[in-house]
């Protein structure tokens, strides 16, 4: 089932862009996201939230990290200073905290995994079509279940 | 002679015999609409009822469960699934207790069966159904039907499929609990639903072909001992394997899979030409592997293997021609057609000391086989199987087959019963001091049934039927508890 490894490949920048991670500062809008239905209450949600195609899609910089430690069943990330406009989150839940996507000895992704929307994917990620959702001037709130 | 030749000879000779002794292909095309009911849909869980005992007498003091699984629901909206191995599974608890006989069925509740529920419409793909508009599949286990067959395991009755997890169930009330995890990164891994169990209740099992497959060692309290890739050279289909005391046996036929695509039967062809190779691989070190050459056939299941003083090694099987029945006609009868497919004929393999291998044919349709569980892995004489191919798809008849006599003593139901796989309830000491337990579908009466026989003499018929007040689908395997 190689086509699964395409969420792999997905959700693998998502903790590699820490350290590359654009930090666009603009004075503007604030986004809550509220992660919810999480079942191990340990680790860490690691994500990326992007602005274009391109960058869900791996080709360009994320606007911004996500890390949020899990100590319960739903947790939130505050993001302030974004521009109004389009956005999409891909992420995972480190449940084991090792940074990575945990697979299974045949490659299959064993970490819950998300989008927003709670876009679902087909043997593959959720399409930025699906994921993508606006951001307005002000205060946003986003929720997506992780499971 | 190259072994090549040799290959294609004993090939060719072996199923022109086959096909003498099961000459029902004049049979091909005539479907009594009859049968239906075997792939039929059921709406809803049947709760506990007492079955009613038609004939013959309850053994005193026989206290014995029966668990089976096959698929229920294959139609939903518009939209069917497109092989019989794609429906939803559903566990039956048949049990035997205090004189009294009782029925209850629950389906088992898995992500496919609640979104497939929600959008009514089958959408997941399988076997040999496509994925369709509104599939959601995040991993293996989304595609999981859990239909296939259950096994008792650190005192949870776990319902198997083959390319996923197997499925927690409750063993007295038939809830699902959710998937059985062994190691934390071994979800949503392959579980074929055939594990070999030892006298001592050790299982081995095997999950998925290709490159290598996964070989799963369980303790007898249930929990994991021993998880590891082993090698394969050769992306074969297998649904069954066998074991010895001492080693997995591993039959690589010729249907490969060439890739990945759904339905998983269009991403495989049969390739008789490659022949059947047969890997041995030693339990106490995996690494350990011998490897054994025999003719192009096409099989499901097998029965427990043994080793012989010299190192000979024993097993049997149920083999095909082609898997025409795997490939086609399993997904023709959801429509109502019975495709001809070749008959399945019993064999035993002997793999010897020197590398060479043969087979030798029972010359009896056979399916389902199954043994006297309490000596797996030792030398047996019995194998218990259906039988009976005529007017239908399915078996009439249920034999034990006499591998020291070559002789079967069966007992024919009759054209209005399609007989399921019979297990062995053992009563007392030595091999078939016991019951078959196992059902029917009567179509006649359009309810299932459950039968008892008398191991040792199975052509007697049952010494008591009772009968469920409904008809469901056939089944596929199950265990007795």
């Amino acid at each position: 089932m190689n086509n699964f490894k395409s969420i792999l490949t997905a959700l693998a920048m998502a903790g590699a862009s820490f350290s590359t991670a654009a930090v666009a500062q603009n004075a503007g809008s604030s986004l809550t996201v509220n992660f919810t239905g999480i079942e191990d209450k340990q680790g860490a949600i690691m994500g990326v939230l992007v602005d274009s195609e391109a960058a869900y899609d791996g080709k360009a910089a994320p606007v911004r990290p996500l890390m949020v430690a899990v100590d319960k069943a739903e947790v939130a990330a505050m993001i302030d200073n974004l521009a109004p406009g389009t956005y999409a989150i891909k992420l995972f839940h480190d449940v084991d905290g090792n940074g990575k996507m945990g697979t299974n000895p045949y490659g299959m992704p064993i970490e819950p995994f998300a989008f927003s929307n709670n876009a679902v994917g087909n043997m593959g990620p959720a399409k930025w079509t699906d994921a993508k959702f606006d951001v307005k001037a002000g205060a946003n709130v986003h929720s997506i279940v992780v499971k | 002679m190259t072994d090549f030749n040799r290959r294609q000879l004993l090939g060719t000779g072996f199923f022109a015999g086959a096909a003498i002794i099961t000459p029902d292909m004049a049979l091909a095309g005539a479907s009594p609409a009859g049968w239906a009911s075997a792939v039929a849909d059921i709406e809803a869980d049947i709760p506990e009822e007492t079955m009613v005992l038609m004939s013959g007498k309850v053994p005193a003091g026989l206290n014995t469960t029966l668990y089976r699984n096959g698929p229920a629901k294959f139609r939903r909206g518009e939209s069917a699934a497109g092989h019989w191995f794609d429906g939803d599974g559903l566990v039956r608890k048949f049990r035997v207790r205090d004189g009294k006989a009782t029925l209850a069925a629950r389906f088992v509740d898995t992500p496919k069966r609640r979104l497939e529920t929600k959008l009514n419409a089958i959408v997941q793909p399988g076997f040999g159904t496509p994925s369709r508009a509104g599939a959601v599949i995040n991993g293996p286990d989304d595609t999981n039907a859990a239909n296939t067959s259950v096994m008792m395991s650190g005192g949870q009755l776990l319902a198997l499929w083959e390319g996923g997890s197997p499925v927690i169930m409750d063993p007295e009330t038939l809830e699902t609990k959710g998937f059985k995890t062994f190691r934390r990164d071994l979800r949503q891994m392959p579980f074929l639903a055939h594990p070999r169990v030892e006298p001592d209740g050790t299982v081995w099992n095997l999950g998925g072909n290709g490159k290598g497959t996964f070989v799963w060692k369980l303790n007898p309290d249930g929990s994991l001992a021993q998880a590891q890739m082993v090698p394969l050279d050769r992306n074969s289909y297998f649904h069954d394997f066998t074991a010895t005391a001492q080693h997995l046996i591993i039959v690589m036929q010729p249907w490969v899979q060439d890739g990945f695509k759904f339905p998983l039967s269009t991403a495989m062809s049969w390739k008789p030409e490659l022949g059947t190779r047969v890997l041995v691989i030693d339990k106490n070190d995996l690494t350990k592997r011998r490897m054994f050459e025999l003719p192009s056939f096409a099989f499901f299941h097998l029965a427990d293997g043994w080793e012989e003083k010299d190192g000979t090694i024993r097993f049997d099987g149920c083999i095909e021609a082609d898997p025409t029945f795997g490939q086609r006609a399993a997904s023709a009868l959801l429509r109502g057609e019975y495709i001809k497919a070749p008959t399945p004929m019993l064999t035993q393999f002997v793999l010897r000391p020197d590398g060479k291998a043969e087979m030798q044919m029972a010359r009896i349709a056979a399916e389902f086989s199954t043994n006297d569980k309490r000596i797996a892995g030792q030398s047996r004489r019995f194998t218990t199987h259906v039988t009976g191919y005529r007017q239908t798809p399915f078996p009439h008849a249920i034999a034990s087959w006499d591998w020291s006599k070559g002789r079967d003593d069966k007992f024919d139901f009759g054209d209005h019963h399609l007989v399921e796989e019979f297990l062995f309830v053992a009563k007392g000491e030595g091999e078939r001091n016991g019951w078959l337990m196992g059902t029917t579908l009567n179509l006649k009466a359009g309810r299932t049934e459950l039968h008892l026989l008398d191991a040792r003499r199975v052509s007697e018929g049952p010494v008591a039927t009772w009968q469920a007040s409904v008809p469901l689908p056939l089944t596929f395997h199950g265990t007795i508890a």
